[in-house]
């Protein structure tokens, strides 16, 4: 045929492939169990878990989230790529999520997101060279009162103007959360470089 | 309509109203307290006379609902649907960010009066704040004795945990939700069976919107003939509005359901009229999914039976986003198309390819590229959607058809310059010229 | 027995079944995607919509309800009406049709698929001939998914049958939906391929030409098939099988339903296990040895030569020093004509039961399921009728060994002559037998395959393969199931039924149901033989 075939019949080699799960990261996976009825229940605050620790859910972590939760990798598959907020490729350290819904277009979201992308220098779902932050749209963030409204990891920025992008981008506090969080889904935090934290430097 | 009281908004802007103290000395968890001297058939029956409705979007009376438990049923659970993503609400995100301990009042008596085991509030991921403002309120209300085993020493049990979503707008949906929490991509279920009967974990299930439990714990306490004294009858209660787009005051609002859609945009306790005094286009006035108004239809009673007269699928989140006159209306069937593209989770074949199907043709007006047939195309599309009419399982579709329709139906003048006579691209909008 | 209205026509239908089911059984022609009768209703396709009566708002009786209802949700209850007959419903089949073809790439001449396509024959009966979409289609990825089979993503309808089926039957989970709305995917975890025991189904299953197998790729068009129904061979199960052939090649086999015994289902062993009866190297005419010259006898001389023979044989060494060996791969029809021939020319021959192949484990499906869950069974006995040569064994009386004591009594000269029967697709001939044999005078191999025993035979038949031969096979369970000819032997070939009934003395064209009629009158149990009901017009 005039296309190529994808196989998958091969495993797909993650392209930075990141260690195995922690054996922290699954203790956090566990620690959900007992909420539900059915372990699968827990998969997607696992895969919450997973993804605050990898900053992604990657091929690997998928299958080996499956067997934390005895279920087929299949199913991990499906319901990653069914939700828009899981992602199966890095991202920077910010990911800055442009509303894109009827109130923050009618308020300028689509100049807004312009400004986003000229000051970055990268389009939409891209990451800057440099990693520190990945450009995406999202339908409605419930924040039309603060219309056009921006998350820029946890913490929303509503009413944003284009010429606010600069200061904005340049504040390293942009992600902060003003009010006290939960560990409830936070990432473990090992000694091993590749777990990151997000939502601002919380540890101090 | 300025001397209306706020209930369920009372504690907004009053300074830690989010923590357990402050939520208890402006009379929290009383409500609660009264309710587990009751039995939970006297809770139910007190919400059924209160003709509590679903504010979610269905206006389903909460109380019916609960009636519909079996009675020989072991395992309850009940489920807070807290998911709001219907464009341009966030009615819930307020309720929940500024008195999450009435949210959890209200969970906690519903609970009790349906004698569930275990409350999932299931929560939008995109809201981050959010969710450590409320489970930090739920830590609170456990270390208070209010969640946990036997609740104030009445024998009754309770755990309640948040559920966080991934970023699915079908989750709001209470099935797809339903799947949601156990683990599955949010795709609808045939119903019957009804949650009631098998619901999560294939076990009776309740599952109510945010609001709706917030005005439990009032009824409780004041009583349903209170409850029913506000608006008019068959939409009683409080009631919270959103106001968005280009008003001078944006936000939620509370009221009884008696005022209109100009009230809401032009009075003075909500929007407070247009930003620069510019002409109302077009209203969605219950969120985008039930329909469109023109600028001469702000008469509408923001109530559960006068959106109809408008063509309207139904009042939906009582949240209005206006457009302006200076507003292209491509901008609106464009987004809204997209949005429900988006959103499909592309289990029926008529919601799955209609909605991808709409967005591509109002992409390519929008773009200044439609042709003859485009409209007449999209409008019956809009009309092979639904659940009404039998051809989906749940009623996203009803939600895409209808804007689209009633879009169409009383825009066709102005589309159809930009369709047949003038081809012509949207200018973009930027926010600074919206505000100024 | 319900008695409900469809169209107007009272239509008695089986307790337990859907308004679709119920309507597909009594004729009527109802566009279908997502439903089939062996998996869970999900109700999804929304093309199989009907309009039903239900009680009136108002009160006071029954009016049509304005909302239309999946016929393959309801289940039939006595007194319902319903009706597909209306325009409604014919909107809906049409705009469903429309939908599903907007992102369709129209490539039916290039489809596996086309001619048993129900994209095609739904578009046909009831689409439009037009589409009115003029954006660009969405293009989804040909992949491939396992190691016989491909998916060609763009031509799927989202149907899911493939997925369930790998969740409800196979419980091996192997394909997934992926992605959301008009994005969505069926697609495996990749590097766990589609490649469970019975994964040739989901091709099967697939109602359009997203699913193909590899093996039939591009080999044939489907409306050049012949459908043969036969049986499997390959287990003791006996799926009811469909052999599609043309111009004598095999080209593929399907499962036909057969209630009980393989339902809708058959395995992948017996699916691709055909191959060997178009092997270049099988045995396709009569070949003798006399005093190390071998010839080819014309078929015309095959009884005189065995008739003779044996007879000598019988004459120097007595009528009890004649063996036949009975393979478990004969039908029960050759198996009672060759006794018959024996017994009629040696009185005292011995029948033993040649090696029944026994192979793995018993594999039960779902995986891990056990008792009323079992949904499907591969048995570890490779042979289609060991129980149906048993019993013609055991109801024809006289001298009986099992094959070890045969092994045992020929190499220790107990025996003078013997008629082997092999017909195995595998190498068989073990040391042990190879040795028996050489101790023999007269041997006649009926196999189809050279090996050591046909090497040393003084008279070698063609043996044929199970789609060549027709007859009947006794599964595991008792049941006697027949099974047609659905090509002619090779060249120079003649069917086992038919030389074996000339043997036996009989004219004509050897036909397994004639024969069968004469056992019948012999061995009672013959006289019950349990065919598949035929395929529905529209099939699943």
């Amino acid at each position: 045929m005039a296309w190529p075939t994808i196989d998958r019949q091969s495993p797909v080699t993650d392209s930075d492939a990141p260690p195995l799960l922690s054996d922290e990261v699954k203790a956090k996976i566990r620690s959900f169990f007992e909420r539900y009825e059915t372990r699968r229940a827990a998969l997607l605050p696992a895969l919450h878990v997973v993804q605050e620790s990898l900053g992604y859910i990657s091929w690997r972590a998928m299958d080996e989230v499956a067997t934390v939760l005895d279920i087929p990798a299949s199913e991990v598959f499906d319901v990653v790529t069914f939700y828009t907020h899981y992602w199966t490729k890095p991202r920077g350290k910010k990911t800055i999520v442009v509303c894109r819904s009827i109130t923050c277009e009618l308020m300028g979201a689509g100049v807004l997101l312009e400004a986003f992308k000229r000051h970055l220098g990268v389009g939409e779902g891209e990451t800057t060279p440099d990693g520190a932050y990945s450009l995406a749209t999202e339908e409605c963030l419930a924040q039309c009162d603060h219309a056009p409204c921006v998350l820029i990891n946890e913490k929303k920025h509503g009413r944003v103007k284009p010429d606010d992008v600069p200061a904005l981008l340049a504040d390293p506090d942009n992600d902060k959360l003003e009010v006290p969080r939960s560990d409830l889904y936070d990432p473990v935090l090992g000694e091993d470089a590749t777990t990151r934290p997000r939502g601002g430097e919380r540890k101090g | 309509m300025g001397d209306y009281e706020p209930v369920l908004l009372r504690n907004v802007g009053v300074e830690g109203a989010a923590t357990i103290g402050v939520y208890k000395k402006r009379g929290g968890y009383r409500a609660l307290a009264k309710a587990l001297k009751m039995t939970p058939d006297e809770v139910v029956e007190e919400v059924k006379a209160a003709a509590l409705r679903g504010r979610g979007g269905a206006g389903f009376p909460a109380g019916v609902k609960w009636g519909f438990l079996p009675k020989d049923r072991d395992v309850t659970y009940l489920c807070v649907n807290g998911d709001e993503s219907e464009p341009p609400t966030f009615s819930n995100r307020v309720l929940m960010e500024n008195d999450p301990h009435q949210l959890i009042e209200g969970t906690i008596i519903s609970a009790y009066a349906t004698q569930s085991s275990i409350a999932y509030v299931y929560l939008r991921v995109e809201f981050h704040e959010l969710f450590h403002i409320l489970q930090r309120a739920i830590d609170e209300a456990y270390a208070a004795g209010y969640l946990g085993k036997n609740i104030l020493g009445s024998g009754y049990d309770l755990e309640c945990y948040i559920h966080r979503g991934a970023g699915a707008y079908i989750c709001g949906e209470e099935t797809g939700l339903i799947e949601s929490i156990e683990g599955k991509r949010g795709w609808p279920r045939n119903k019957p069976p009804f949650p009631a009967v098998e619901g999560l974990f294939h076990k009776p299930t309740v599952v109510n919107n945010v609001e709706t439990l917030c005005n439990v714990p009032h009824i409780i306490e004041r009583g349903a003939g209170w409850f029913t004294g506000i608006g008019p009858p068959g939409s009683s209660g409080p009631k919270l509005f959103c106001v968005c787009g280009p008003v001078n005051r944006p936000g939620c609002y509370e009221g009884p359901m008696t005022i209109t859609v100009r009230d809401l945009i032009y009075g003075d306790a909500y929007g407070q009229g247009m930003i620069g005094d510019r002409k109302v286009k077009a209203v969605l006035p219950g969120g985008i999914s039930m329909g469109i108004l023109t600028g001469d239809e702000l008469d509408m009673k923001m109530d559960f039976a006068d959106p109809a007269e408008y063509g309207l699928l139904g009042l939906g989140t009582a949240a209005a986003v206006v457009v302006s006159e200076d507003t292209d209306i491509r901008v609106v069937l464009r987004s809204i198309a997209q949005f429900f593209a988006h959103e499909s989770c592309g289990q029926c074949t008529q919601c799955r390819e209609g909605t991808s199907w709409m967005y591509k043709i109002a992409r390519r007006i929008a773009a200044g590229e439609g042709g003859p047939g485009d409209l007449e195309v999209m409008y019956e599309t809009a009309g092979n959607l639904g659940m009404m009419p039998g051809l989906s399982i749940c009623g996203l579709s009803d939600g895409a058809a209808f804007p689209i329709r009633t879009l169409i139906e009383k825009f066709r003048g102005e589309l159809e310059q930009h369709v047949r006579e003038a081809p012509d691209e949207i200018e973009q909008r930027s926010p600074s010229t919206v505000r100024s | 027995m319900p008695k409900i209205e469809i169209d107007g026509i009272e239509v008695e239908c089986r307790d337990g079944i859907t308004v679709l089911q119920a309507a597909l059984e009594a004729g009527w022609s109802v566009p279908h995607y997502c439903y089939h009768p062996g998996l869970s209703v999900v109700a999804s396709c929304r093309l199989c919509l009907m309009e039903m009566q239900m009680p009136s708002p108002k009160g006071g009786g029954m009016e049509w309800s304005s909302k239309l209802v999946p016929s393959c949700q309801v289940p039939v209850k006595n007194g319902l009406v319903v009706r597909f007959a209306s325009d409604q419903v014919k909107r809906n089949q049409r705009r469903v049709m429309e939908f599903l073809l907007l992102n369709h790439p129209l490539d039916c001449p290039v489809c596996d698929q086309a001619g048993e396509c129900l994209l095609q024959d739904y578009s046909y009966e009831f689409g439009d001939p037009t589409s009115r979409m003029r954006d660009e289609k969405h293009k989804s990825p040909k992949k491939d998914i396992g190691p016989r089979t491909l998916l060609y993503s763009d031509r799927c309808v989202l149907c899911t049958r493939c997925v369930r089926f790998t969740r409800e039957i196979t419980g091996t989970h192997d394909l997934c939906v992926t992605h959301r709305g008009s994005e969505n995917e069926i697609d495996v975890f990749p590097g766990k391929a589609l490649d469970n025991p019975l994964q040739g189904n989901v091709v099967d299953l697939c109602p359009v030409g997203a699913l193909l197998d590899k093996d039939f790729l591009f080999k044939q068009r489907v409306w050049f098939l012949k459908r043969t129904k036969s049986i499997c061979p390959g287990c003791s199960t006996g799926c009811a099988v469909s052999v599609d052939s043309n111009e004598g090649v095999v080209y593929r086999l399907k499962p036909r339903y057969n209630p009980g015994v393989n339902d809708w289902w058959m395995c992948d062993e017996g699916r691709f296990g055909w191959k060997y009866m178009h092997d270049a190297n099988r045995i396709t005419a009569p070949v003798i040895r006399r005093g190390g010259v071998t010839g080819t006898p014309p078929w015309d001389s095959v009884p005189e030569i065995v008739d003779a023979r044996l007879r000598a044989v019988i004459e120097a060494h007595g009528p009890d020093k004649v063996a036949v060996v009975l393979s478990p791969m004969m039908a029960c029809e050759e198996a009672w004509l060759l006794v018959r021939f024996l017994r009629s020319v040696a009185s005292e021959a011995t029948l033993v039961l040649g090696p029944v192949p026994i192979q793995g484990q018993l594999q039960m499906f779902p995986v891990g399921s056990t008792g009323d869950a079992v949904r499907f069974t591969i048995r570890r006995e490779k042979c289609p009728n060991r129980r149906g040569v048993e019993t013609i064994i055991a109801e024809t009386g006289g001298p009986t060994l099992s094959f070890e004591v045969f092994c045992e009594q020929a190499t220790a000269g107990a025996f003078a002559a013997a008629w082997i029967v092999g017909g195995y697709p595998e190498p068989w001939v073990t040391k042990d037998f190879a040795k028996a044999v050489g101790q023999l005078e007269f041997v006649v191999a009926q196999d189809l395959f050279p090996n050591e025993v046909t090497e040393v035979a003084t008279l070698v038949l063609p043996a044929c393969g199970f789609a060549q031969r027709e007859g009947s096979f006794m599964n595991f369970g008792g049941r006697i199931q027949p099974f047609d000819r659905a090509i002619a032997p090779p060249d120079g070939a003649k069917g086992d039924g038919q030389y074996l009934y000339e043997l036996a003395g009989f004219t004509g064209l050897y036909s397994g149901r004639a024969v069968r009629e004469m056992m019948a009158q012999e061995i009672h149990l013959f006289s019950m033989v349990k065919e598949a009901p035929p395929m529905p017009v529209h099939q699943h």
